[in-house]
């Protein structure tokens, strides 16, 4: 006996035994926990909530909503609008972050310094009083009748006003999607290597990619155009009010300018990191063989920074996805906030709060997994790799 | 290029190079010149100077005063000047320093497609065959990661030839690698000696430059101590550091 408890896998195993064990105990009677207290108070679980329609109306919403939809509509709702923000909010932030990220690595000093300064200010400012800010600044734009008008663009106290496209709720979806996939579909077509073809002879199929993908985008719209309307419908102002276009609420444009300059601010900082992480050996390399500096920041440098800074670009994406939910501080509709007001106005604490992780994780994990794929795909072969 | 019939312009020609680092002489006063087809050796002791003065020929470093001529082309801050020398010379480093995300072929490819515009048919071939004279034809597809180095370290030599250079400089090429990748890398230089390539080597291989040195050249706190041809060097040193550093490094 004493020998089989020397030995290390028994003990391994007998330990594992136990922390499973412990971890069963804790989750079971936390359950039976919650079911006692929910009894003992009238409670009713159970997800058949999500059917009932929900009473109170969303302020924000892409699709189409009224206190008459059912309570999973509005999670839909939720998740679309926590989507939106957080992907439009992670290019803003993505751009701003390279532009800045190129900032403090050029070897201009007036660049390095706005680049250091714009980091230091914007990172050590906690986000919910950026939102705050932000919220602030464009709720007091001027009012509809004086707004700011840049191009054909409408800033107001009441909003931002942008043009429209008059074509049907899931055509337009679908010309969403086919304008990704003519920003996706060109870059897998030239860098994979599923294609057995040399990357400088890709050049008609990458064309072919992008302007199929282009083509594919206008003739969804055109398909999907409302009748008796023009295709781009430009606001303008009728009286008191705007008239046409699309209104994009301060409270959106408050979250997604905050989150483009807090996390710009962060992912300059990657940016660099990536940069610096490149060998000085692989850049003199390229100069001696004769490289131009944007040929060696193009075909050596951006590539190498690139797989240094994708592993924590995902989790900087992931974080700033999460911080869509400081919506609920200026009262923008995000998924956190529909399960706030669910959990307020139905009484379902513990569905609405699973169906809140549930969603977040699905985000989440799925922003990992594109990022693990990508990695993989671009990661340096072999391990024999020095400097 | 201007060149006589005469006068055969020289390779590279240094007069009066100066070089600090802040205040750190780190180059004084060094006047050299390499005639085409010659095979110039460079040893000292670390800190000498050595990889500073070849970094100075292709401006990996800036000199900060003198003259460089590499080809007949002044070595100034003209950008025309800097790229059309370093087009024409290649350079071979201590750790390798090929692109790790590029196959071996795409390493060698690259800067003939780019800079010299071939198309890449033609580029390919010719990297297959300067792959094939430093002996590693097979490995065109394999990633610089998944070669030992002193696979990789051919891979760069051969890299640098595809630019067809007039001249190529080795920084310390073998001083990264085991013993027995070190004779595999000579093997290749000699047999790029025995071509006719104008190469300047800093080097502490003494065999490789009893073989095939024209020159040796011994440097010591910036300065070019002493220059002979190997016999005279090796036999009969004049300075006293050159016979202090011949001793430590022949010693055993």
């Amino acid at each position: 006996m004493s020998n089989l408890w020397r030995n290390q896998k028994v003990r391994n195993l007998f330990l594992q035994g136990l922390f499973v064990a412990a971890v069963l105990l804790i989750v079971i009677g936390g359950w039976m926990n919650a079911q006692q207290t929910m009894q003992s108070q009238r409670m009713i679980s159970g997800f058949g909530f999500l059917h009932k329609s929900t009473g109170w109306d969303v302020n924000f919403s892409l699709l189409p909503a009224s206190a008459n939809d059912p309570y999973w509509w509005f999670f839909v709702i939720g998740i679309v609008n926590t989507l939106f923000l957080g992907v439009l909010g992670l290019m803003l932030a993505t751009f701003i972050g390279g532009l800045v990220g190129l900032a403090r690595t050029s070897s201009n000093a007036m660049l390095q310094l706005l680049g250091r300064t714009y980091v230091d200010f914007f990172r050590n400012i906690p986000l919910i009083l950026q939102v705050f800010f932000w919220y602030a600044f464009v709720t007091r734009l001027p009012s509809v009748r004086n707004a700011i008008e840049i191009g054909p663009m409408t800033l107001s106290s009441r909003g931002v006003y942008i043009p429209a496209l008059n074509v049907g709720g899931w055509y337009l979806f679908a010309a969403a999607l086919a304008l990704v996939a003519a920003v996706v579909l060109p870059l897998w077509t030239r860098t994979t290597r599923r294609i057995d073809k040399p990357r400088e002879e890709r050049r008609g199929m990458v064309l072919a990619a992008l302007f199929g993908s282009l083509a594919l985008v206008l003739a969804l719209l055109w398909l999907g155009r409302l009748p008796e309307t023009p295709l781009i419908d430009v606001p303008q102002l009728q009286g008191l009010n705007m008239r046409g276009g699309l209104r994009v609420s301060p409270e959106f444009s408050a979250l997604l300018i905050a989150i483009g300059i807090y996390g710009g601010a962060y992912i300059g900082e990657i940016v660099r990191g990536g940069f610096k992480a490149v060998g000085r050996g692989q850049t003199e390399a390229a100069h001696s063989l004769g490289l131009s500096p944007w040929q060696t920041f193009s075909r050596i440098s951006l590539p190498l920074a690139l797989r240094a800074m994708l592993p924590i670009l995902a989790n900087q994406y992931i974080w700033l996805i999460k911080a869509t939910t400081m919506g609920i501080a200026i009262g923008f509709t995000d998924f956190f906030m529909i399960v706030a007001v669910t959990i307020n106005q139905s009484g379902q604490t513990i569905e609405a709060i699973a169906i809140l992780m549930a969603g977040f994780l699905a985000i989440n994990l799925t922003i990992a997994a594109i990022f693990n794929r990508i990695n993989k795909a671009i990661a340096l072969k072999g391990n024999q790799l020095r400097s | 290029m201007t060149s006589t019939d005469q006068l055969p312009t020289p390779a590279v020609s240094i007069q009066g190079m100066q070089k600090f680092y802040g205040s750190f002489h780190a180059l004084k006063n060094i006047d050299l010149t390499v005639e085409k087809g010659e095979k110039l050796v460079i040893c000292g002791p670390s800190g000498s100077g050595k990889s500073t003065m070849i970094r100075c020929i292709n401006r990996l470093e800036e000199h900060d005063g003198g003259r460089i001529t590499v080809l007949g082309t002044e070595l100034n801050d003209d950008v025309g000047n800097i790229d059309g020398i370093r087009r024409e010379v290649g350079m071979v480093f201590q750790h390798f320093n090929l692109f790790p995300h590029m196959t071996v072929l795409e390493n060698c490819v690259l800067a003939p497609m780019l800079v010299r515009k071939i198309p890449r048919a033609q580029a390919e071939a010719a990297a297959m065959r300067y792959l094939e004279k430093v002996r590693i034809p097979e490995q065109a597809r394999k990633y610089p990661g998944q070669l030992s180095g002193g696979q990789q370290q051919r891979v760069a030599i051969a890299r640098s030839l595809c630019m067809e250079p007039e001249i190529l400089l080795f920084d310390e090429p073998t001083s990264a690698l085991d013993p027995e990748m070190i004779a595999e890398v000579l093997d290749v230089m000699v047999s790029l000696a025995s071509d006719g390539m104008t190469m300047i080597c800093v080097t502490h291989e003494m065999g490789f430059a009893r073989r095939v040195a024209d020159r040796v050249i011994f440097m010591d706190a910036g300065e070019i101590v002493e220059m002979a041809d190997p016999e005279t060097f090796f036999g009969d040193p004049k300075n006293e550091r050159t016979k202090k550093f011949l001793s430590q490094i022949l010693g055993h």
